[in-house]
C-alpha cells in the first residue's frame, strides 16, 4: 500500500460526486440510526423575543395566521384528567438527558423517543417515551459464565470506549444479559439456547458495538473471537414498535396519571407530556381504532423566476409565490386555500391572497404559516426533490437562519441529507431526504410514480391520467415575465401556481393514496414514513421480526452476500404455440402461486434443513418436504415456519377486510378496507421476493429457489392434467390443448365454440386439477379470452370474458400500448388493429386501416403530435458515451435560443426529420415547433422502419400469411409527398413561382389561379379549396377554444406550453395551416 | 318585365338596395397567430361602454365595480362575458381519451345538463353566479351583461336583478307610400340532395318570375322586388373532396348540383335581383362571417348585375328597411347550448343581447378578429330573418324607443316547400307554398 502517495493524488481534488453516489450505493440497503442531539439542533437565539418582534412587525398577517389555528384543548386535557388517545404517525428518537422523575435510576444522555400524532378531536400531541434502550443479541459462546459475562462487558466497554472518543457517555455498554432464544435460521431440535443481550446507550452504538465484535475481541480463554450479531440492523425506532406492538398510524393511548406534563415546552404541539414506554397502550386497528384521527394536510406549491435558459438554481433565483391548500382528512373543502407571492397580486376569488415586498417575508409568512397551522401531513408534487429543498436552500442563501425551523420542535431546524434509494423493483432513484420532525411528507409524485406505470410522470400528464383534467402549463421562462409584468399578470401565475398545489391533494384523494398507505404502514407495521422512502424488504422485515418475537427467535444480521451468490433459475414460462384463436381459451390461473405454495410446503427460515444436518439428524421421510430444486424442508408437524404463518395470517386477513368491505356502507369504512386487502395483497406477495433479494437483509435462496422450482412444477404438471383428461377417449367433444403457460397461469384451448361451454370446463378443470395439490394451493378458473391472439412469450392480446353473454375489455399484454419511448402513432395504431381484429373481427379492415395509416404517413397528412417521440434529458451531452437524438438537439435548440431550449429534467420531445443521404440517427431529429414553423420535411421512412413495422408484423404475423408483404408493399407506399422546406439550405436560392392549383403546372402573372387547361375545371378546384379551408377552420376553433376553456379565462391569450397535452402540435400546425389555406383560396380572388 | 303582352303589362316593381355587407368581409384580414381573446376583448369593450351609460338609467344608485373589486356583501353592478360550464358539452380532447367510448357515437341535439352554472368574467377575473333569477339554461357563453348583486361569503355572486343591452336605435323607418313591394326569403335548398325535388323548386321560380298562375298572381309576383336565398343551397357530396385528384366521373357529380342551382338562379336573376348567402353545407368557408361564394361556381348567373353573391350573416337596406340575417347557425348553435320555447325567442335573444352569434366563437368557428367583433349589432334591423330552420315561423317585437322588429324563420325549402314572402315594409308576411 502506497498511502501517502495515493493521498497526495487525491488531496487535491474534492471527492468527485460519482464516488459520494458510490458510497451510498454500498449502503443502499443498511439502514442505520443516526443520533440527533438535542442541543445540536436548536437554534441559539432566544425564541420568545423573535415571536415579540415578528409579532410588531406583522401583525396584520399574524391576525390571519390566529384563525387557521387547531381546534383548542377541551378542558380535561388541560385539568390531565382524561387519559390522551391518539393516532400516532411519525416516530423518532432524540438523544437528550434522561428524565429525571420518570426514570430516577439512570443518568447521563438517553436515546428519548417522541411520537407524533393527533387526537380525535384534532389537537396536535407531542409523546416523549423515556426508558427504552436499544439492544442487540449475540449467541452466547459455550461456557461462559457469569464471570465470563462481566469481564466481556469490561473488554466491550473498553473497545466502545476507544472507538468514541468524543463521546461523553458514561457507560456504553447499559448491561449484557443472557438470555435464551433461539435462531431463526435452518431448523434445529432443541428449544433455545443462551443469546446474550447487548444494551448500549445510544442506538448509534448498536452499529459501532457490532463493528466491534464482527472484526472480533480477545477475550481472554478464548482467544480473539468475533461473533455473529442478530437484529442489530433494526432501526431504533422501528424496534421500539416492535416490542410495544406498535404499528404505522396506529391508535395510542397514554392513561391519566401515567403522563406528566412537560416542564418545558419543546415543541409547537398542543399536547406535550412525557411518559414511561412501559406505560403505553397500543391500540390493534381494528373496529372503532381503524378510523382516521382529522389530520390536517398541507399541499403546497412554489414558483421561481428563472433566468432565461436555465432551470431555476435556489443560488441565485428567488422564490416568487408559494401557493398552499390545507384539507383536514376525511373532508372534501378545503379549510385554507392561500398564496404568497413577491409584490403585489391581484385578489383571486376564494383565495386569501398575501402580497411582500421581500422575498424574506414571503418565505417568513410561509414559515409562520407552516407554525400556525401545524400540518401532520405535507404533500405536493415532486417537494422532496424540488420544492423543499429548494426553499431551505434558497434560505440559506438569503441568510435567514430562522427559516427552516418548519418542524414541530421549537428552534429545530430541518435536516436536508442526499439519499439513494434503490430497489429491485423501482430502480435506483436519487432524492433528497429531508427530515421535518413531526411532519410526514408525502409526495404524490414519488407515490404515483411507485404505484402506476405511465408514459410520462409530468403532473400535467398524471392528472389528465387520474382526473380527466387538462392543466395548463406555463413554461419556465415565462414565469419571469409574467413575475415582471404587473399585479394583473402576477394574479395569472398565483391561479396557475394554486392548480399546482390542489392537484396533488386531488390526486391524493382519487387514488386514496392516505388510505392505502396507513392501511400498508399498518398491515406490516412500518412507520407510514418508511413506505415512501424504503424498499420492499423493511415491510416483511419488520413483519418477520414481530413474528420472531412472539416464538422467541432472533434474526441474524446476515453479512451481505452480494449478487455473488448467483442467481437461481426463475419462473418457467411453457412455449407459446403462436397463433390468432377463433375458439375461447380458458384461463387457469393459480390464485397468489408463491405464498401458497411457501404454506403448502412449509417453507421457512426455520424449517430449513442443512445438507450436514439432514445427514446427521436422519429425519424420517414423512416428515420432511424435498424440493425440486434438491432443498429439503421439515414439515410443519416438526416445526411450524415463520414465513408461512405470516403468509397465512395476511392472507385471512385479506380475506376478512375483503368480507368486511362487501358488507361496509360507509364509503370511508370501505376506503379503510379496500386500502387493507390491498396493502395485505401486495404484503403476501413481496415476502418470497425478500428471501430472494440476494442484498436483501435476509436473502435464503434456498428458500426462494423451491419456491420458484415448485412453481414450474406446478405449471407442467397442470399442462398434462389437461391435456391427458381433457380427451375425445376421456369423453370429452375435442381434445383439449396447452398452448402457452405463464409463471402463474396456464391458457387452455377446450376446443369448444362457446364462451360458456369453455366456461363450464374451465371451472371444471381448475377444481379437479386444485384437488391433486396440497392446500392451500389452488387453481381457479377467471376468464376466458376470445378471440385470442398470442404473438409470443408474454406477448398476447385477447377479449376477456368473465361472464358468458358480454365481453369486459381487450385486454393486451406487453404490445406496444404504453411504451414511452415510441410515439403516439404506434400506440393509436396498434390499438386500432387490435380492436379491429379482436372486437370487429374485420382482419381486412385492420389491413385497411394499417394501410391508410401508412398511405396518411407517406403522404404528409399525418397529426405531427401523434410522431413526437419524448425522452427525458438527464445529462448534459458530454456525459453520454454515445450520441443520442435528444442530446443533440437540445444542445442544437440551445444555440438557436437559450430561453426556451430545454435544459436538464426536462423531457425533450423530437420528431425524425429527413436529412442528407448518410446523417445519422442522432442528426435526424428536430424540434417539432421548429419542423412545424419552417416547413421541414419529417422522415416517413424513418417511421415505419424504426417504429411502426415491428410492432405491426408482430401482430399480423400470426393472422396474415405474408404479413410484411401484405402491409408494408403495395399500392399505399407509391404515392408520396414532401414538403418544401421554407428556410433551409438550397431553397433559399430557389425562385418561387406560382404554379396552377389544379395541375401544377408553372404559370406565369401573379393573377392567375389555373392554367388554361384546367379551365374548365375551375368549379370543382374551387370547392376543393374551399372544403379544405373549411375543414381548418373548424379545426382552428375547436382547437383553440378547448384551450380557452382549460386555461378559465377567455379574455387572455392561451400561454401555456404543455407539450404533454395532446392537442399541443396540433393547435399550432392549426393555426400554421390556416394561415396557408387562407393565403391559397385567396388568389381565387382575381 | 313583361310577362303577357296581350292584355296587362306588369312592370316588375324597383326598389333602392344597398348592401352593408362590408364589417361581415375577411379579404384583408390575416391569419397571424391571433387568438381569440381580442374578439372577446373588443365585444366586452364595445358593450361595456353600451351597458355602463345604461346604468344610470337602470339603477343610478348602485357603485360598478370589476370582478376583482367585488367585496364580500357590498351590493354593486358588475359587466362582464358569460361563461356557462357545460358538463356534457363536447370536447376535442375527448378524441383523445384513453378508452374507446362504449356508448354510441350519436350525436345529440342538445347538451344542456341540470349542473350546468354560469360565471362571470371580465379582464380581471371570474366569479362564480348564484341565484335563481339568473337561468342557466336560457344563457349562453359569450354574452355581455350588466349585474346587479353582491359577493357572497362562498365567493359566488348572488344575482338580484339583470340588465340585458336591448334593442338598438333603429333608423326611422320611411313612411309607407302605399305602394306595395315584397321580399321574398328562401333557403335550404338543398340541390343535389337525393331527397330534394327539382320540379318544387322549378315552380318557385316560375312562381315568382311571374310565369304561373292568374293575373292576381302575376300582379303580385310583379312585386317582388328582391330574392334572397339564405343559404344551404346546394349539397356538395362531401367525400370527393378529402383532397385526392378525381377521375372525370366524380368531377362531374360533384359539379352536377351547382350547375343545376345555377341554371335555376338564372332564371330568376333574369327578371328579379337575387341575394344568395352560404350556409353550412354551401361550397363555402366553415367560420362566421361566412365568405361569399365564388362567381365562378355560377358562370351563368353571375353574368347579370341583379345577382349577388353575399356574406352570412347579411345586411341590406332596401327603400331605406333594413335587413339582417343568417342562414341559421347561430340560432342553431343557441339551440344546442340553451332553451326556448321556440326559435323567435332564440332570433328576439339575440336582438336583446345585441349580438347575432354570442356563441361564437367559443361553440360556433369564427374568425379571430383582432380589433373589432362583427356580429355586434348596433343598428336594430326591420327586419331580422334566419335561415334553414325547421319550420316557419314570424312575430313582431317591440323595443323600449318604439323600435320595430319583424322576426322570421325561413323553413328548409327541400323539407317543407315553403318560402317566406315579406312584405318590404316589413308590417306583413306570408308563408309562400
Amino acid at each position: 500500500m502506497n498511502n501517502g502517495n495515493s493521498r497526495k493524488r487525491l488531496a487535491p481534488a474534492k471527492p468527485s460526486p460519482q464516488q459520494q453516489q458510490k458510497h451510498h450505493a454500498a449502503m443502499e440497503e443498511e439502514d442505520l440510526d443516526e443520533d440527533v442531539f438535542l442541543e445540536e439542533t436548536l437554534l441559539q437565539y432566544e425564541e420568545d423575543s423573535q415571536v415579540l418582534r415578528e409579532f410588531e412587525e406583522h401583525n396584520a398577517l399574524n391576525e390571519r395566521l390566529q384563525k387557521w389555528k387547531r381546534p383548542p384543548l377541551s378542558q380535561a386535557y388541560i385539568s390531565q384528567t382524561q387519559s390522551i388517545l391518539f393516532q400516532q404517525l411519525e416516530i423518532d428518537y432524540i438523544i437528550g438527558e434522561s428524565h429525571k422523575e420518570l426514570l430516577p435510576n439512570s443518568s447521563g444522555p438517553a436515546a428519548i423517543l417522541r411520537i407524533f400524532g393527533v387526537t380525535k378531536e384534532g389537537n396536535s400531541v407531542c409523546c416523549h417515551v423515556h426508558g427504552f434502550e436499544p439492544y442487540f443479541y449475540i449467541s452466547c459462546p459455550p461456557g461462559m459464565g457469569p464471570d465470563d459475562i462481566s469481564r466481556f462487558h469490561q473488554i466491550l466497554e473498553g473497545r466502545m470506549r476507544e472507538a468514541n472518543r468524543n463521546s461523553n457517555v458514561p457507560k456504553f455498554v447499559r448491561r449484557i444479559e443472557v438470555v435464551q432464544k433461539r435462531s431463526i435460521m435452518y431448523y434445529q431440535q432443541q428449544a433455545s439456547q443462551p443469546f446474550l443481550k447487548i444494551v448500549v446507550a445510544l442506538p448509534t452504538m448498536v452499529t459501532s458495538c457490532r463493528g466491534i465484535l464482527d472484526r472480533g475481541i480477545q477475550i481472554e480463554g478464548l482467544g480473539m473471537k468475533s461473533f455473529l450479531t442478530y437484529e442489530s440492523n433494526v432501526l431504533f425506532a422501528l424496534r421500539f414498535m416492535i416490542d410495544r406492538n406498535i404499528v404505522g398510524g396506529n391508535w395510542i393511548e397514554v392513561p391519566v396519571g401515567k403522563y406528566k406534563k412537560a416542564a418545558r415546552n419543546l415543541s409547537y404541539c398542543q399536547l406535550e407530556f412525557d411518559c414511561l414506554y412501559s406505560d403505553l397502550i397500543s391500540h390493534s386497528p381494528e373496529g372503532e381504532f381503524s378510523k382516521m384521527a382529522p389530520f390536517r394536510i398541507l399541499s403546497f406549491d412554489i414558483e421561481c423566476a428563472g433566468r432565461k435558459g436555465h432551470f431555476p438554481e435556489p443560488t441565485q433565483d428567488p422564490v416568487i409565490q408559494v401557493a398552499n391548500l390545507v384539507t383536514l382528512q376525511g373532508q372534501d373543502q378545503p379549510l385554507i386555500q392561500n398564496v404568497m407571492t413577491l409584490k403585489s397580486c391581484s385578489p383571486i376569488v376564494g383565495v386569501d391572497v398575501m402580497s411582500f415586498d421581500t422575498e424574506k417575508e414571503v418565505l417568513r409568512a410561509w414559515r409562520d404559516f407552516i407554525r400556525e397551522v401545524d400540518p401532520d401531513i405535507i404533500i405536493g408534487y415532486n417537494i422532496c426533490n424540488f420544492d423543499l429543498p429548494y426553499l431551505i436552500r434558497r434560505a440559506e442563501v438569503l441568510g435567514m437562519a430562522e427559516f427552516p425551523v418548519l418542524g414541530r420542535i421549537r428552534n429545530s431546524r430541518v435536516r436536508v441529507k442526499d439519499a439513494t434509494f434503490s430497489s429491485r423493483q423501482h430502480g435506483t432513484r436519487e432524492s433528497k431526504e429531508i427530515t421535518i420532525e413531526g411532519r410526514v411528507q408525502f409526495d404524490v409524485f414519488q407515490a404515483v410514480q411507485r404505484d402506476y406505470k405511465l408514459s410520462s410522470y409530468s403532473l400535467n400528464s398524471v392528472s389528465a391520467h387520474f382526473l380527466n383534467e387538462q392543466k395548463e402549463d406555463v413554461h419556465h421562462s415565462i414565469i419571469s415575465d409574467l413575475q415582471n409584468g404587473n399585479s394583473e399578470t402576477r394574479r395569472r401565475l398565483a391561479v396557475y401556481c394554486l392548480k399546482d398545489a390542489y392537484l396533488p391533494q386531488r390526486l391524493l384523494d382519487k387514488l386514496m393514496f392516505i388510505y392505502n398507505y396507513v392501511e400498508m404502514a399498518r398491515v406490516t407495521g412500518v412507520p407510514i414514513s418508511f413506505l415512501l422512502s424504503r424498499g420492499q424488504s423493511i415491510k416483511v422485515l419488520s413483519q418477520l421480526l414481530r413474528k420472531a418475537k412472539q416464538r422467541n427467535l432472533v434474526i441474524p444480521n446476515a453479512k451481505q452476500a452480494g449478487s455473488e451468490q448467483g442467481t437461481f433459475e426463475g419462473a418457467t414460462v411453457l412455449d407459446a404455440r403462436v397463433g390468432f384463436y377463433e375458439k375461447p381459451i380458458a384461463t387457469l390461473d393459480f390464485a397468489s402461486l408463491y405464498p401458497s405454495i411457501m404454506m403448502a410446503y412449509n417453507l421457512c427460515y426455520c424449517t430449513l434443513v442443512t445438507p450436514e444436518e439432514v445427514r446427521k439428524l436422519n429425519l424420517p421421510p414423512e416428515c420432511v418436504n424435498k424440493t425440486p430444486s434438491g432443498e429439503t424442508f421439515v414439515k410443519s408437524n416438526l416445526q411450524k415456519g415463520i414465513l408461512p404463518e405470516i403468509l397465512e395470517e395476511l392472507l385471512a386477513a385479506r380475506k376478512r377486510a375483503k368480507a368486511d368491505l362487501k358488507e361496509a356502507t360507509d364509503p370511508r369504512v370501505k376506503a379503510v378496507l379496500d386500502g387493507r386487502q390491498l396493502a395485505l395483497k401486495i404484503s403476501a406477495n413481496s415476502v418470497y421476493g425478500f428471501t430472494g433479494a440476494t442484498v436483501g437483509q435476509l436473502p435464503c435462496l434456498e428458500i426462494s429457489s423451491s419456491v420458484t422450482s415448485y412453481g414450474r412444477q406446478m405449471i407442467e404438471h397442470t399442462k398434462k392434467l389437461v391435456e391427458d383428461k381433457f380427451t375425445i377417449l376421456g369423453g370429452y367433444e375435442h381434445n383439449a390443448e396447452v398452448i402457452y403457460g405463464d409463471t402463474d397461469s396456464v391458457m387452455v384451448q377446450f376446443g369448444v365454440p362457446a364462451v360458456e361451454e369453455a366456461m363450464k370446463l374451465g371451472k371444471e378443470a381448475a377444481d379437479y386439477i386444485s384437488g391433486t395439490f396440497i392446500k392451500p394451493i389452488r387453481l381457479e378458473f377467471e376468464k376466458i379470452y376470445y378471440p385470442y391472439l398470442l404473438i409470443s412469450k408474454k406477448r398476447y392480446a385477447g377479449l376477456l370474458w368473465t361472464n358468458p353473454d358480454k365481453h369486459d375489455k381487450m385486454d393486451a399484454k406487453g404490445i406496444e400500448t404504453v411504451r414511452r419511448d415510441n410515439c403516439l402513432l404506434v400506440k393509436n395504431l396498434v390499438t386500432e388493429c387490435l380492436y379491429k381484429i379482436l372486437v370487429d373481427r374485420d382482419v381486412p379492415g385492420a389491413v385497411q386501416y394499417v394501410k391508410n395509416t401508412i398511405s396518411d404517413l407517406l403522404l404528409n397528412r399525418m397529426d405531427l403530435s401523434l410522431l413526437v417521440i419524448t425522452k427525458g434529458l438527464t445529462k448534459t451531452g458530454d456525459d453520454y458515451e454515445v450520441k443520442a437524438a435528444h442530446v443533440e438537439l437540445a444542445e442544437r435548440m440551445r444555440k438557436r435560443d437559450a430561453a426556451t431550449a430545454p435544459s436538464i429534467g426536462d423531457r425533450v420531445p423530437y420528431v425524425i426529420i429527413k436529412a442528407a443521404k448518410g446523417a445519422k440517427a442522432y442528426e435526424k431529429s428536430e424540434d417539432p415547433i421548429y419542423v412545424l414553423e419552417n416547413n421541414i420535411p419529417i422522415d416517413p421512412q424513418y417511421y415505419l422502419d424504426n417504429q411502426i413495422s415491428k410492432p405491426l408484423l408482430r401482430i399480423f404475423e400470426p393472422i396474415l400469411k405474408n404479413a410484411s408483404k401484405e402491409l408494408l408493399q403495395g399500392d399505399h407506399i407509391r404515392s408520396i409527398s414532401i414538403p418544401t422546406p421554407s428556410n433551409s439550405g438550397i431553397m433559399k436560392f430557389a425562385k418561387k413561382q406560382l404554379t396552377c392549383i389544379g395541375c401544377k403546372a408553372l404559370i406565369s402573372g401573379s393573377d392567375r389561379t389555373i392554367c388554361n387547361h384546367c379551365k374548365g375545371r375551375e368549379a370543382e378546384l374551387y370547392c376543393r379549396s374551399v372544403a379544405n379551408v373549411a375543414e381548418l377552420e373548424n379545426l382552428f376553433g375547436r382547437l383553440w377554444t378547448q384551450c380557452q376553456e382549460c386555461q378559465g379565462s377567455l379574455h387572455q391569450d392561451v400561454l401555456c406550453t404543455s407539450r404533454d397535452c395532446p392537442i399541443f402540435y396540433r393547435r399550432k400546425k392549426a393555426q400554421k395551416d390556416m394561415a396557408e389555406a387562407k393565403n391559397q383560396l385567396d388568389r381565387w380572388n382575381f | 318585365m313583361e310577362v303577357d303582352s296581350e292584355n296587362n303589362l306588369f312592370q316588375r316593381k324597383q326598389s333602392l338596395y344597398q348592401s352593408l355587407d362590408e364589417s361581415f368581409g375577411i379579404q384583408k384580414e390575416v391569419y397571424r397567430g391571433q387568438q381569440y381573446s381580442q374578439i372577446y376583448f373588443a365585444r366586452l369593450h364595445l358593450m361595456r361602454t353600451l351597458l355602463y351609460s345604461l346604468v344610470p338609467n337602470w339603477k343610478s344608485h348602485l357603485p360598478v365595480c370589476t370582478i376583482l373589486g367585488l367585496e364580500e356583501g357590498k351590493e354593486c353592478i358588475i359587466v362582464g362575458t358569460l361563461y356557462k360550464y357545460m358538463k356534457l358539452k363536447p370536447s376535442i380532447l375527448d378524441e383523445y381519451s384513453k378508452e374507446r367510448s362504449a356508448s354510441p357515437l350519436v350525436q345529440r341535439h342538445n347538451f344542456m345538463h341540470p349542473d350546468d352554472n354560469l360565471v362571470l368574467e371580465d379582464e380581471s377575473g371570474r366569479v362564480k353566479l348564484s341565484g335563481c333569477l339568473l337561468l342557466p339554461s336560457k344563457y349562453v357563453t359569450g354574452i355581455i351583461i350588466a349585474l346587479h348583486g353582491k359577493e357572497t361569503s362562498a365567493g359566488d355572486f348572488l344575482v338580484d336583478d339583470i340588465l340585458e343591452a336591448g334593442l338598438p336605435q333603429q333608423i326611422e323607418r320611411p313612411i309607407q307610400l302605399g305602394e306595395d313591394k315584397y321580399v321574398v326569403f328562401i333557403s335550404g335548398l338543398s340541390v343535389g340532395r337525393s331527397s330534394s325535388n327539382p320540379l318544387q323548386f322549378q315552380l318557385f321560380v316560375d312562381h315568382i318570375t311571374g310565369h304561373l298562375g292568374d293575373e292576381k298572381e302575376q300582379n303580385i309576383a310583379a312585386q317582388i322586388v328582391q330574392v334572397v336565398i339564405a343559404g344551404n343551397s346546394v349539397e356538395v357530396p362531401h367525400g370527393l373532396l378529402n383532397g385526392q385528384n378525381l377521375g372525370s366521373k366524380d368531377q362531374s357529380r360533384l359539379f352536377e348540383p351547382i350547375k343545376e342551382l345555377d341554371i335555376l338562379l338564372t332564371q330568376i336573376a333574369a327578371s328579379i335581383p337575387l341575394d344568395i348567402m352560404p350556409g353550412s353545407s354551401d361550397p363555402a368557408n366553415f367560420s362566421l362571417p361566412q365568405q361569399p361564394l365564388h362567381r365562378c361556381l355560377f358562370p351563368g348567373s353571375s353574368a347579370y348585375n341583379t345577382f349577388r353573391s353575399c356574406t352570412n350573416p347579411h345586411c341590406f337596406e332596401l327603400d331605406n328597411i333594413r335587413f339582417l340575417g343568417t342562414s341559421g347557425q347561430n340560432i342553431d348553435d343557441l339551440g344546442k347550448y340553451s332553451e326556448a320555447n321556440n326559435n323567435v325567442e332564440f332570433m328576439e335573444r339575440t336582438l336583446r343581447w345585441r349580438h347575432l352569434a354570442p356563441t361564437a366563437p367559443n361553440t360556433l368557428g369564427c374568425y379571430p378578429f383582432t380589433d373589432r367583433d362583427p356580429f355586434y349589432v348596433e343598428t336594430c334591423p326591420h327586419v331580422y330573418f334566419v335561415g334553414n330552420q325547421d319550420k316557419y315561423e314570424s312575430s313582431l317585437i317591440k323595443g323600449s324607443e318604439g323600435q320595430m322588429v319583424r322576426l322570421i324563420c325561413i323553413p328548409r325549402f327541400a323539407e317543407t316547400g315553403v318560402a317566406v314572402v315579406v312584405e318590404s315594409h316589413g308590417a306583413n308576411r306570408y308563408a309562400l307554398c
